[in-house]
């Protein structure tokens, strides 16, 4: 016999409304997904990234400050490097509202660049807990008979991977800038530093967008697991390749690349080639140096093909929208 | 006249040429409700036509007032499901699944735990709610659907075979807490099942269905009142006396192997066999009035079904 009362009891509480149910849905997609350990240590591998970025901002900003410790080691260094460093300083004296942007969007491109491999090494881990589970054990059902819909549905779920995105490359962004520019050794930091964080706001948040339907999508294509994985690491690795290919032969190609195509997009809003010709024009010695980066193969001076990349994604949303339609219903 | 709770005006559903439900047009009043039919008759897809599960072809559907396909969100706010198949969330522990239903029903996280709990203690759930569901027995998945289903106080819970794969007491106990639903807790049930003994005990109308038709729609007291009176007489001796004086009246009767005296006596109530039995001075030990009347109802009605038009 219990203990308690264990009948039937009737609720007339408020019930919340519809974000508030997305919100669940997104919540206990990104709880379930964190339970991972390959997953937590991805989000930590992001943050310590945030704290090298800002650590680097921190020494940029003392340079400008004569008795600190970093001016004092400079002095130390090997003559050459001394001598790029004191142009460095003498251009972030002189011209600050120029100096300091180009050195922020330079730092920012690179190290939201790199935070893109973890973003997508981290849609590996957050697939398996979008559609698949829910397809495999048909759980689609209990989300249809509650009262969210499908879109909802999609929307919570896109919600739990663009809440892992931020965690693992939008966030870390964000918090560098901040924290690197209260690190800085003047309040105008923030000020002539404000164009590299837009340009990463908006080279990231699509991006986000773009990778987070298309987690959606591929999630949705199989019932197991480790297969809507492969899917993801064969359309990312199989999608390099391509992008190899294509560099010697048909350029188009190369938009087979989610990551290529993304990085056009970065190329494009940071525009680092005007930031780097600047560099190169303000510190005579780098510029010698970044006058053999025209020929190197990173692509930094090449002109990005927006037109391409906007068509190559379109498309591979709209096919994961259609994975979507076609494949998440109750029945 | 109460209002309905279901009403449907020529709702149908086909899947490609196969038509899975024709016509249905009924008007379903508050309580106890029990949707029978052979395998495939289209009961599941009754319910999931109601719930906008899958969309019906054409017609029409109202489900506590609001129309189906206009108002989904309201109406599910207010409709519980429980499912004929498992559709747990992999990974969850019992108490935290029928917490999240709470919540994708918009309640709040403390009132949704706290329901949660509450649900689970009304299905009979103990300690095993802290496990993981993907290690639970039929019989506790069966439970924790219930729970999930009436987590958010509906006004109507449809229950696909809400006993299959339990054992006899677990079934009782379902049942019963089905059937306090209603009769205690005002709420209505649809229940589907193709086991009339389930229907019979908790629900007190009926609707059949076979080949996605609407065959009856009634109350099964109306039901078992339209039939010929039947009864089982059960007596502790003179078995064969009694049978020969039923004989001798021309009820059709036959003696069963339980020795049980089954007799048409073609009357609405009991009254002509306890005059006959007191004549005779045979005292009864029990009378069953209307012995398998539901099955007979259910075989009469499949049979008219297969009838060349």
């Amino acid at each position: 016999m219990s203990l308690h009362d264990v009948s039937y009891k009737h609720w007339d509480g408020q019930h919340h409304g519809i974000w508030r149910r997305r919100w669940v849905i997104a919540s206990n997609g990104l709880r379930s997904c964190l339970d991972n350990r390959w997953a937590k240590n991805l989000v930590l591998l992001a943050w310590i990234s945030c704290l090298v970025q800002i650590a680097l901002l921190f020494i940029v900003g003392q340079l400008l400050v004569e008795d600190s410790v970093v001016y004092t080691l400079v002095a130390q260094l090997d003559p050459q490097i001394r001598l790029i460093v004191n142009g460095l300083v003498s251009w972030l004296i002189d011209h600050p509202e120029i100096s300091v942007r180009t050195t922020y969007n330079i730092l920012f491109y690179f190290f939201a660049t790199n935070l893109r491999f973890l973003a997508m090494a981290s849609i590996v881990l957050v697939i398996p807990h979008l559609i698949t589970r829910d397809l495999s054990s048909k759980a689609i059902i209990i989300y249809s008979s509650k009262a969210v819909s499908r879109f909802d549905y999609f929307l919570g779920k896109f919600g739990t991977v663009f809440a892992l995105l931020s965690l693992v490359w939008l966030g870390p962004v964000v918090t560098a800038w901040v924290a690197g520019n209260f690190l800085s050794s003047n309040w105008v930091f923030f000020w002539h530093s404000k164009t590299a964080l837009i340009n990463a706001l908006i080279s990231v948040i699509p991006a986000m967008f773009v990778l987070g339907i298309l987690a959606l999508g591929i999630s949705a294509l199989s019932t197991k697991p480790r297969a809507a994985t492969s899917y993801w690491i064969i359309l990312w690795f199989v999608g390099n390749a391509i992008r190899g290919i294509g560099e010697h032969t048909k350029p188009w190609l190369r938009h087979v690349s989610i990551p290529f195509d993304l990085n056009q997009i970065s190329l494009a809003v940071f525009n680092l080639q005007e930031e780097l010709q600047r560099a190169q024009d303000n510190i005579p010695l780098l510029g010698t140096m970044l006058r053999e980066a025209r020929n190197n193969p990173f692509g930094w001076f090449e002109k990005p093909d927006i037109t391409g990349t906007v068509i190559a994604l379109s498309v591979m949303v709209v096919a994961a929208i259609a994975i979507l339609k076609q494949r998440v219903k109750p029945e | 006249m109460s209002s309905a709770v279901i009403e449907t005006k020529g709702y149908s559903k086909s899947f490609g040429s196969q038509k899975a439900l024709t016509d249905v047009s009924v008007r379903v009043p508050p309580g106890a409700i029990g949707l029978l039919g052979p395998n495939g008759a289209g009961k599941s897809t009754f319910m999931k036509c109601l719930l906008q599960l899958i969309p019906a072809t054409s017609g029409q559907a109202y489900l506590l007032g609001k129309e189906v396909g206009r108002e989904g969100a309201e109406i599910r706010k207010r409709v519980g499901y429980n499912p004929e198949q498992d559709c747990h969330i992999p990974g969850m522990v019992g108490c935290e699944y029928v917490t999240y239903c709470a919540q994708l029903c918009g309640l709040p996280f403390q009132a949704a735990r706290q329901r949660a709990h509450e649900m689970l203690d009304f299905v009979g759930m103990g300690q095993e709610r802290y496990r993981k569901i993907d290690t639970y027995s039929t019989g506790m998945k069966q439970r924790l659907k219930l729970a999930q289903a009436i987590v958010h106080d509906p006004e109507i819970v449809f229950l696909d075979e809400p006993t299959n794969g339990l054992d006899p007491k677990g079934q009782a106990q379902i049942l019963e807490l089905v059937s306090s639903l209603w009769t205690v807790h005002g709420i209505s049930v649809v229940l589907s099942s193709h086991l009339l003994h389930d229907v019979d005990n908790i629900c007190e109308q009926i609707i059949i269905i076979a080949q996605g038709k609407v065959l009856v729609h009634d109350t099964i007291s109306n039901l078992k009142a339209k039939r010929k009176g039947a009864a089982e007489v059960v007596v502790a001796s003179r078995t064969d006396d009694l049978h020969r004086a039923f004989k001798a009246k021309h009820w059709p009767t036959e003696i069963l192997p339980n020795g049980h005296v089954k007799v048409e006596h073609g009357s609405q109530d009991l009254n002509p066999i306890m005059d006959l039995m007191a004549e005779i001075r045979i005292p009864p030990v029990e009378i069953i009035p209307s012995p398998n009347a539901l099955e007979e109802l259910f075989v009469q009605a499949l049979e008219t079904a297969h009838e060349p038009a």
